[in-house]
């Protein structure tokens, strides 16, 4: 092969697992890192810092155009998207700036890994709910007017909800932020759960929230990856590009599926980021 | 049981979600666009090997990327890409603050988006 088939040939191998990740990133709400990372550190023989770095800026380009798609059909929920991400753009700039200096990320991946892995069992504990069933807002989520209502395509109705349990959200969405800024990745998985489980809010806008926020985490945490080198500009372009083609397919995937179908979706995710993490922490390079 | 009949609106302004999706659709479709170019430039300018590509650093010095652009290096142009992509939340969020401020005339949610702006731009621009 010449050079320059050659090099055509890896951007190409780059943007098919990068339309997967896209598709994955925008339906679950985690932003495709969890497709991206393992397929260009096993598949493509990248380093993990490379990888990370290509997988933030991913994140951001889910979040954007899925974000795009949710917040037009109004399933984002945006009044709560902008009150949580006090606390992740705070955690996130606390753990980039100060903490990744003092905290072994080794240590962090395995403990991070484990309460994922912890944080199924409520997640089964709900597994087959279509909706959740007598939440009543709290205090906070009253005074913000954080409940809301959207149109689910699968039941072909519009679905009020309410809202709760915002203290212990505002700390969850602080350590997503902490964990995104000290290890680089969106921690969109722990923004679904704080959602899911601490705010009882229906799947579809758990997700599609989640997503909106992921993008202003990351990005509030992707300076220091530009700064360490860790963006590879060349790498970034089949990425970037074809994980936004995978997240706009994603988005006409996931308006149509029940929330708990959606949910199974996400147990299954939460389950291998967790194991990814344990690896991570353990020295694997995925 | 029932969820609070009364407000639900609050939650879903028209104007802020239409904005922001714009904001956001127009972003994340620029930057792919300015960095499809940018790759384009490259490989009109001679041939680059896979080595090169999982090599070449990211430069973050503003003047040494403007320069590049005005030469036509593909990979300066893929870099500005790069920063409209990583500024589009960022300006979904200005634009959310604006809207929030003279359009909602929404005080408390002003200053909820002004403070995640400032975060925000201290994390990509300076802290670290």
């Amino acid at each position: 092969m010449t050079e320059v088939s050659q090099s055509i040939f890896w951007l190409s191998e780059i943007a098919g697992a990068s339309f997967v990740g896209g598709v994955v990133g925008s339906l679950s709400g985690l932003g495709g890192g969890i497709v991206v990372v393992p397929v260009l550190t096993i598949l493509m023989g990248l380093p993990i810092e490379q990888a990370i770095g290509a997988s933030i800026v991913s994140v951001i380009a889910v979040s954007s155009g899925a974000g795009s798609v949710y917040v037009k059909d109004k399933i984002t929920n945006v009044r709560i998207a902008m009150f949580l991400e006090l606390s992740t753009a705070s955690g996130a700039l606390l753990g980039a700036g100060y903490l990744a200096r003092h905290i072994n990320p080794q240590a962090l991946y395995i403990l991070f890994g484990l309460l994922l892995l912890l944080s199924l069992l409520p997640i089964f504990a709900k597994l087959g709910e279509e909706l959740p069933i007598g939440v009543k807002n709290d205090r906070i989520a009253s005074a913000l007017r954080l409940n809301g209502s959207y149109f689910d395509k699968h039941l072909g109705r519009e679905v009020e909800y309410n809202v709760t349990g915002i203290p212990p959200a505002l700390g969850i969405m602080f350590a997503a932020g902490i964990i995104s800024g000290i290890l680089g990745i969106g921690a969109g998985v722990v923004k679904v759960l704080a959602h899911e489980v601490a705010m009882k809010v229906p799947t579809k806008v758990s997700t599609a929230t989640s997503n909106f926020m992921i993008g202003v985490t990351a990005a509030a945490g992707a300076g220091v990856y530009l700064r360490r080198g860790m963006v590879l500009p060349y790498l970034v372009v089949p990425v970037a590009v074809f994980v936004l083609a995978g997240a706009f397919v994603g988005t006409l995937i996931m308006e149509r599926l029940s929330n708990s179908l959606l949910r199974k979706i996400f147990a299954l995710l939460l389950a291998i980021a967790g194991i990814q993490m344990l690896i991570r922490g353990f020295g694997g390079k995925y | 049981m029932d969820p609070t009949p009364s407000r639900t609106s609050g939650a879903h302004s028209t104007s802020i979600s239409n904005v922001s999706a714009w904001v956001l659709r127009s972003g994340v479709i620029g930057s792919a666009l300015v960095m499809l170019i940018g790759i384009i430039f490259t490989f009109a300018h001679g041939t680059i090997s896979v080595d090169r590509m999982k090599s070449d650093g990211f430069e973050y010095r503003p003047d040494v990327i403007w320069n590049g652009i005005r030469h036509g290096h593909g990979k300066y142009i893929i870099e500005a890409g790069i920063y409209l992509l990583l500024f589009t939340p960022i300006m979904r969020v200005a634009a959310s603050s604006i809207l929030f401020a003279f359009q909602e005339r929404d005080r408390l949610y002003a200053l909820i988006t002004l403070i995640v702006l400032i975060l925000t731009l201290a994390g990509l621009l300076w802290i670290g």
